[in-house]
């Protein structure tokens, strides 16, 4: 390496910095230090003859390396970079001291304040010695696409996507694509017909060319890196050619088995020979092995005798297909809770049982209720119009436990059920039961108010029980506007059930390597600003599988994943940040270690040795610590460059406690970036060093830190990242542990987890662990040596 | 039964304190989960018999009018048969809160609605610190001796037909309770008995 020459720049910031920091000082220390060929304060830095001045003097006196000492990184680094550039240095060996937010805004008191600059651009300058230059590379990305679950939401990205010139599969585990809207009479708020605007996107899905529809078929493995994933699907035999199959229905005539339709949520029987509706598309009759005499019994095969086309094939196999695909959209959707999952859900309780479902064939379930509204709408009991009908809402929704969370369609449903049903029997009397209306969407408040004009009857009170009485059904609830108890016949009580993530979503979470939120639903990359990317670069998330939503919302969503993908694969390669964790080969000894603790499936363990997907790597650093061996490194923060910067920040003046706080770099740095900016005041004994991750830091780091005169350590992570609050704890607690090894006591770490605007948090913790060390007192100098002994020389 | 006591919340009749004294009791903590929807209300088997329904309890504690909760015949009508606890979406344990109210009434030494009812719930555990278990011809005559003659008769009529099913005895079955269980029951008692 060529000997250091480093340019340190100090910016009073109008005053912002230098009215608390007294720069000249400053100014004085640095120049000292080793390595420092030039040392310069400037009024405004980041304005352009600072830049200038900093890019003459990178030319002029041939730096290799700079500081900058000013607002955060996060304000001006890419400004600096880009002067760097401009002077032909690469930008990665330049580095910001932040002096601003987490220094003179802080802080009153000048000396400590001038002390404290000093010792943070002290740190960087030893930091920056050991930057290696980086460049930022591609990636060429495969341009197709594989869209999981053949809902509203898959069809709509499928065709989005289609038409923007990708190649969509589509993958859909039913026999037919369409999802539960396939199944709705009419849709609020705008009552139009669901089929009708539904059925026209399913057909020009099947004739699209850049579409495949694989029906039958679900993923059951995962492999590769964002760009460039292999999916492998399973397809499960239909036992009728597709191609062959004219859907003429001479089949089901014959068939001799009946089952209850799914399609028709088990009002009606169909054949074990069925097409799963009319519009079906593919347009194709199916065999349900389970029910067929001929996979049961080894007899039958009547409907091969009658099929004109000769489409039934009973030899067909289960298939399985390699997919490579560049993006993948997961939009699985939702169930229905029912009797069985509510019993996982709730430890065995049955939140239907108190509403005779399933003890009286007049109490039906919303879609049941959607179902009946197609068929001609009448009890199921006696098939009689019903008269008065009751709507039970939050069944099983709005829970303290298991389902927390509101089913968002329920009332809007109840609403237009009570609509419809008034239309078909204007004498029909419709009563919702309700907890709270919500009218959230776009005329959705008009909608609610059109049935209260159409005395729809609604009664504010959470159904307590209905109880069968002879063909009626009494209901009993209190009107708690009133404060009066309600006991009311009914002909018909149609419970609205709560939305869960459909049948799968764990699983296949897994096998793509993305998370689930604490509602079991697909969890987006950032609640606001990412809310259809996931963790995983390449995976994106639409629909229900993310969280109960309504159609439009679906649409709206789906136009955006579509969007992303086509960005996201749009240029045909992905530039990747070279801040990434590498292998040195000769110091590896294929363990594995690193591989549980990558959160992003990174690092793969092959017969030639660890390999770390430079694409999923997300450069949190996680990994590094962790191997036994020390052949992990993390390009951008190094274990050189760490030591080196914790080395030269603990260097500082004054018998104060010395506390240093490693903060995951966005948010929680960010998070004390803002406490700068709302100027609140906390001690200027804790010195901040940004890391791509808390559990980037590792024990050496720590023992290195306590050897160079620190007192006490923080560590807090951003709530955001993918090392979790006990994560976080895990870690630390792993190296409390090991620190009394070395007479150091473990009350001088501290971790926790923070979100950005919560920086109220993390200035009292720095308030409250700087009292707690000050009260032990600072570590002795003995203790110290024999730290330094047992880091082999302060190395 | 239905009457409302008052017609306006004003602020004299807040108590900030007392959401917190709820918190502290037995299945107090989650008082502030409740989302009104009425479920125990619409379940009460006894809400016929209360001025106040279970929810408009629950409402009560969130405003903070410890008077009037204390004072209702709600808490004291409570079967605590648990209905509304299985069916509650938010998982309050609605009999616990009411059993709460009712030693806070006992100690706070607030006149009850229904004059019976906390010498019942006062008796009753003096019986059960004797016996180790109930006596119900004690308690039966030690509730009606100060009333009138004709309740104590009606109760010895049914009390007759009683004990001719073998459902009461004459002798109280002792179950020489221990020392630690009559010590619990005694500070019970120390506990409830009214301020002074």
């Amino acid at each position: 390496m060529k000997q250091p020459k480093i340019g340190v720049y100090i910016c009073h910031c109008g005053g912002n910095i230098s009215d608390t920091v007294d720069v000249a000082k400053v100014k004085d220390a640095i120049s000292k230090c080793k390595g420092v060929e030039i040392c310069e304060t400037y009024e405004y830095m980041c304005s352009k003859p600072g830049q200038d001045m900093i890019e003459r003097d990178i030319k002029e006196h041939n730096l290799n390396r700079v500081v900058v000492a000013s607002c955060s990184p996060r304000m001006h680094l890419d400004t600096f970079r880009g002067a760097a550039k401009r002077a032909e240095l690469n930008p990665y060996l330049l580095e910001m001291a932040n002096i601003r937010e987490q220094c003179s805004w802080v802080h009153d008191n000048k000396e400590l304040a001038t002390t404290k600059a000093t010792s943070l651009i002290r740190g960087l300058t030893e930091r920056v010695k050991h930057l290696e230059p980086l460049e930022t590379k591609t990636m060429p990305v495969n341009r197709d696409v594989a869209v999981i679950g053949g809902g509203i939401a898959g069809v709509l990205a499928s065709i989005e996507l289609a038409d923007k010139g990708y190649k969509v599969y589509l993958i859909e585990r039913n026999p037919s694509i369409g999802g539960h809207m396939a199944q709705l009479s009419k849709t609020f708020p705008t009552l139009d017909c669901s089929a009708c605007i539904l059925t026209p996107k399913m057909v020009y899905v099947s004739q699209n060319p850049n579409i495949e529809i694989i029906d039958m078929a679900e993923p059951v493995a995962v492999n590769g890196s964002p760009g460039n994933f292999e999916l492998t699907v399973k397809i499960r035999p239909r036992y009728v050619d597709k191609e062959k199959c004219i859907s003429c229905g001479e089949c089901a005539k014959v068939c001799p088995v009946k089952k209850w339709s799914r399609h028709e949520e088990g009002l009606t029987q169909e054949k074990a020979i069925y097409l799963p509706f009319k519009q079906a598309v593919p347009n194709a009759y199916v065999i349900d092995r389970d029910q067929c005499l001929w996979f049961n019994k080894g007899v039958c095969r009547v409907c091969e005798k009658f099929c004109k086309g000769k489409a039934i094939t009973f030899d067909q196999k289960e298939e399985t297909r390699q997919l490579n695909v560049g993006a993948v959209i997961a939009c699985t959707g939702y169930q229905q809770l029912d009797s069985g999952i509510s019993k996982e859900v709730f430890d065995g309780w049955d939140v239907f049982s108190q509403y005779s479902f399933g003890l009286h064939p007049d109490v039906v379930t919303n879609l049941q209720f959607e179902r009946l509204m197609l068929q001609g709408m009448h009890r199921p009991s006696n098939g009689k119009p019903p008269k008065k009908v009751a709507f039970v809402l939050c069944v099983g929704s709005r829970m303290d436990r298991g389902i927390q969370y509101c089913c968002k369609i329920g009332c809007m449903n109840a609403i237009k059920h009570s609509l419809l049903l008034l239309k078909a029997f204007p004498e029909a009397e419709p009563w919702i039961f309700y907890t709270d209306i919500r009218a959230h969407g776009k005329g959705y408040e008009e909608f609610y108010s059109n049935a209260r004009g159409h005395n729809v009857k609604f009664i504010r009170g959470r159904v307590a029980e209905v109880v069968p009485n002879g063909d009626d059904l009494i209901l009993r609830a209190e009107d708690t506007v009133l404060g009066k108890h309600i006991e009311e016949n009914f002909d018909m009580v149609v419970l609205s059930p709560a939305l869960l993530p459909n049948s799968g979503t764990g699983q296949l979470s897994k096998m793509l390597g993305i998370d689930l939120g604490p509602d079991n639903f697909f969890l987006e990359r950032h609640h606001k600003l990412r809310p259809v990317d996931t963790k995983m670069e390449g995976i994106y998330l639409a629909g229900c599988a993310v969280g109960p939503k309504d159609i439009r919302e679906t649409t709206v969503e789906t136009m955006a994943t579509a969007s992303k993908v086509a960005t996201f694969l749009g240029r045909g390669e992905i530039s990747l940040s070279p801040e990434k964790a590498h292998i040195e080969t000769e110091k590896c000894n294929n363990c594995g270690a690193c591989t549980q603790y990558c959160p992003f499936k990174a690092i793969e363990s092959t017969a030639k040795g660890i390999v770390i997907n430079s694409i999923s790597c997300t450069g949190c650093g996680i990994c590094v610590p962790k191997c036994p061996t020390e052949a992990i490194d993390l390009k951008q923060s190094t274990d050189r460059e760490l030591t080196a910067q914790i080395q030269g920040t603990c260097e500082t003046d004054g018998d104060k406690p010395r506390i240093l706080a490693f903060l995951e770099k966005t948010t929680a740095y960010g998070s004390a970036d803002l406490a700068g900016q709302t100027r609140i005041q906390y001690t200027p004994d804790v010195r901040i060093i940004a890391v791509p991750s808390a559990g980037r830091v590792g024990l050496k780091h720590v023992l290195t830190a306590f050897a160079s005169g620190a007192d006490g350590i923080i560590f807090i992570e951003g709530d955001d990242s993918p090392f979790r609050e006990d994560g976080v704890r895990d870690h630390v607690n792993g190296m409390k542990k090991e620190l009394g090894k070395f007479g150091v006591e473990s009350l001088r770490l501290v971790s926790m987890t923070t979100t950005l605007p919560q920086f109220d948090k993390v200035v009292n913790l720095f308030q409250t662990f700087d009292e707690r060390i000050t009260k032990m007192g600072r570590v002795a100098p003995e203790k110290r040596k024999r730290l330094l002994e047992a880091l082999g020389g302060g190395k | 039964m239905e009457h409302s006591k008052f017609h306006q919340i004003t602020r004299e009749m807040s108590d900030p304190a007392f959401i917190e004294e709820i918190k502290k009791m037995p299945g107090g903590d989650k008082i502030l989960d409740c989302i009104q929807c009425g479920v125990c209300a619409g379940s009460c088997h006894a809400r016929f018999a209360m001025d106040y329904s279970p929810m408009q309890v629950l409402k009560m504690a969130h405003l903070g009018l410890k008077k009037e909760i204390l004072s209702s015949s709600t808490i004291w009508i409570c079967a605590s048969c648990y209905t509304c606890a299985s069916r509650c979406p938010r998982g309050l344990d609605i009999p616990a809160i009411m059993s709460g109210f009712k030693n806070m009434a006992m100690k706070s030494n607030v006149t009850a609605p229904i004059a019976l009812k906390p010498k019942f719930h006062k008796t009753f555990t003096e019986i059960v610190g004797k016996y180790g278990r109930m006596y119900e011809p004690e308690l039966q005559i030690k509730l009606t001796e100060k009333t009138d003659v004709g309740a104590l008769m009606h109760n010895a009529s049914l009390g007759l037909r009683m004990f001719r099913k073998g459902k009461i005895s004459l002798q109280p079955s002792k179950l020489s309770p221990s020392t630690h269980f009559t010590d619990i029951v005694k500070n019970v008692l120390k506990e409830e008995a009214p301020k002074k």
